[in-house]
């Protein structure tokens, strides 16, 4: 499956009650690592919900050409949702059971293999990602999409639940990791794309979208985007500021389907309205 | 095992696994025993034999085993969706129907060890302590016998399995733990008294009383009540023309037990897809 993208997004928009939280987003999952950046509430989390197939989208299509296997698509939610009462092992074991694959094995490769007895309530946060990234894993899948794998670690459980996700990644599985850690970003990702307010600000190669925006960094590219972003959002606010009715569609505003009016996107994603108070590389947790 | 059996294997043991390691199950089984020990003592029937004693107990176990299996079933779908774990499960490959199938079992054999271990402790008793004896497995109507506690301890687990089986719908449907209880009351309310009630206004209304039979095996307790009466009291006391229509009565019990599972997979199945429908509807009149 050389040319062929491991999954797609075709003009997805997810809402809430109504209210899009992702807006008329396509895209294209190819194998190798994609990180997912975006400030608080900007529809990270949906975006891998609606590509791993735990949230149907409003309208649009989510497609896996390239996912293929027993188990084409291994998923790590943003809250580690395992079952209190069962050890490491335990809960790994239901997984692999079902894939038939070994538990033992996945404890070891994420380092957790002395860990195997203890309950998943008595693992610290940083163990039970590692136990999240080891059951997204098994099986397998070409497909591996983890939301906030380092959320909440000290560095150096960061810099090893990133690792153990990304070398993953091969010339056929696409990791989808979503994270606050810019730092661990630059380091393993391949491919960035970057969300605000419910559309894709950027999205490419690490490599050319520094490049594009004359940046040295992943830092430095979430800065100039979410700064540029902010600026035409006020430029429009201030065209439309006289009319009073300024809902009147992204299309006709000549935007990147993320045009709607200020008040709408403060209505939907309250996280967003405030950018400059978001620091980058910490965790919303 | 192969395909869909190691699916519903796999499910069965972890939740049964989460079962026994859930210490409120346990409180439940004892209360159960307590509650039908304590009802037996005061009603005396268990001192006369097994059939004097299903008498006292068939009331109380109307309600305190739909209870015990609403108790058993309303989480049993909800647990994993809440958490976020079932979206986890979705990605392995087994299939919606095998994971109810999974833990539908698994909370019905739990049923039987919550709901049945009491009742039959309580039949063991009646055995050892009735006066006359009660060891007599009848062959004859009129005679009382173990056997015919037998057939009440099945009638109970089949009554109790159709309210597992309706709870873990609700669990399925419940959008969160108190919505879960909300429903999973209203569920109990209207299976223990609403049958009979629409049973009243239907004679009440002019339906003849011949109906009864066909009618009461519609509701599982109707069909459970009937079914007592019909093959365990009925045995022991050669009744007059028949209670319930027996073949109905179990086909009812047994089809509740179908439609909680069908529904239940359902709205697991579909309900992601239902919520963008829904939401579709929400955009469409916003627009």
């Amino acid at each position: 499956m050389p040319d062929e993208p491991v999954s797609t997004l075709s003009d997805v928009t997810r809402t809430y009650g109504g209210v899009p939280v992702l807006d008329s987003i396509s895209l294209a999952i190819d194998p190798g690592v994609t990180a997912v950046i975006g400030p608080n509430g900007s529809g990270k989390s949906t975006l891998l919900r609606l590509l791993v197939g735990a949230t149907a989208p409003t309208t649009g299509e989510v497609r896996h050409p390239g996912a293929t296997g027993p188990k084409p698509i291994g998923y790590l939610p943003q809250r580690v949702p395992f079952r209190d009462g069962f050890t490491a092992r335990e809960t790994l074991a239901f997984y692999a059971r079902l894939v038939g694959d070994d538990p033992d094995a996945a404890l070891e490769q994420v380092g957790l293999a002395d860990a195997g007895d203890r309950r998943v309530e008595a693992l610290s946060g940083g163990m039970r990602r590692l136990l999240g990234i080891a059951q997204a894993v098994l099986g397998d899948p070409t497909l591996v999409a983890l939301d906030e794998p380092a959320s909440g670690l000290d560095p150096g459980m960061r810099e090893r639940a990133f690792r153990a996700a990304a070398e993953r990644a091969d010339r056929d599985t696409a990791v989808v990791i979503s994270s606050h850690a810019l730092d661990l970003v630059d380091d393993h990702a391949d491919r960035v794309v970057l969300l605000r307010r419910g559309g894709v600000a950027a999205a490419g190669p690490v490599g050319r979208l520094l490049d594009d925006h004359a940046v040295d960094d992943v830092s430095g590219l979430y800065r100039a985007v979410t700064a540029a972003e902010a600026r035409t959002g006020a430029e429009r606010s201030d065209e439309e500021g006289g009319d009073g009715d300024g809902d009147t569609g992204s299309d006709e505003e000549g935007g990147d389907g993320d045009g709607d009016t200020g008040s709408d996107e403060e209505e939907r994603d309250g996280d967003d309205a405030e950018p400059d108070v978001h620091v980058t590389g910490v965790s919303e947790r | 095992m192969t395909g869909p059996l190691i699916g519903v294997a796999t499910v069965f043991r972890r939740e049964l696994a989460t079962v026994v390691r859930t210490p409120g199950y346990g409180v439940l089984a004892v209360g159960l025993l307590a509650a039908v020990g304590g009802l037996l003592a005061a009603g005396g029937g268990g001192a006369t034999g097994f059939v004097p004693a299903i008498v006292d107990l068939l009331l109380p176990t109307e309600a305190l085993v739909p209870l015990a299996a609403v108790v058993l079933g309303y989480r049993s779908l909800l647990a994993d969706g809440a958490s976020g774990e079932l979206a986890v499960i979705r990605t392995y490959p087994v299939r919606v129907g095998e994971y109810v199938a999974g833990v539908l079992l698994a909370r019905t054999v739990a049923l039987v060890g919550v709901v049945g271990a009491p009742y039959a402790a309580v039949g063991v008793g009646v055995w050892l302590t009735a006066a006359p004896d009660t060891g007599i497995f009848a062959t004859h109507t009129g005679i009382d016998s173990p056997l015919l506690y037998l057939r009440f301890l099945a009638f109970v687990l089949l009554l109790g399995a159709a309210y597992v089986s309706l709870a873990a719908a609700v669990s399925a449907l419940a959008a969160n733990r108190r919505s879960a209880i909300a429903l999973g009351v209203l569920a109990l309310v209207a299976g223990v008294l609403g049958g009979d009630l629409l049973l009243l206004r239907s004679l009440g209304a002019g339906a003849s009383p011949a109906t009864i039979p066909g009618s009461l095996a519609l509701t599982p307790n109707g069909a459970f009540r009937g079914l007592v009466f019909e093959h365990v009291i009925g045995v022991a006391f050669a009744p007059e023309g028949e209670f319930i229509a027996t073949g109905r009565a179990v086909g009812s019990l047994v089809g509740w037990t179908l439609l909680g599972a069908v529904v239940a997979g359902t709205a697991l199945a579909y309900g992601s897809q239902v919520d963008a429908a829904i939401e579709r509807v929400r955009s469409g009149i916003g627009d």
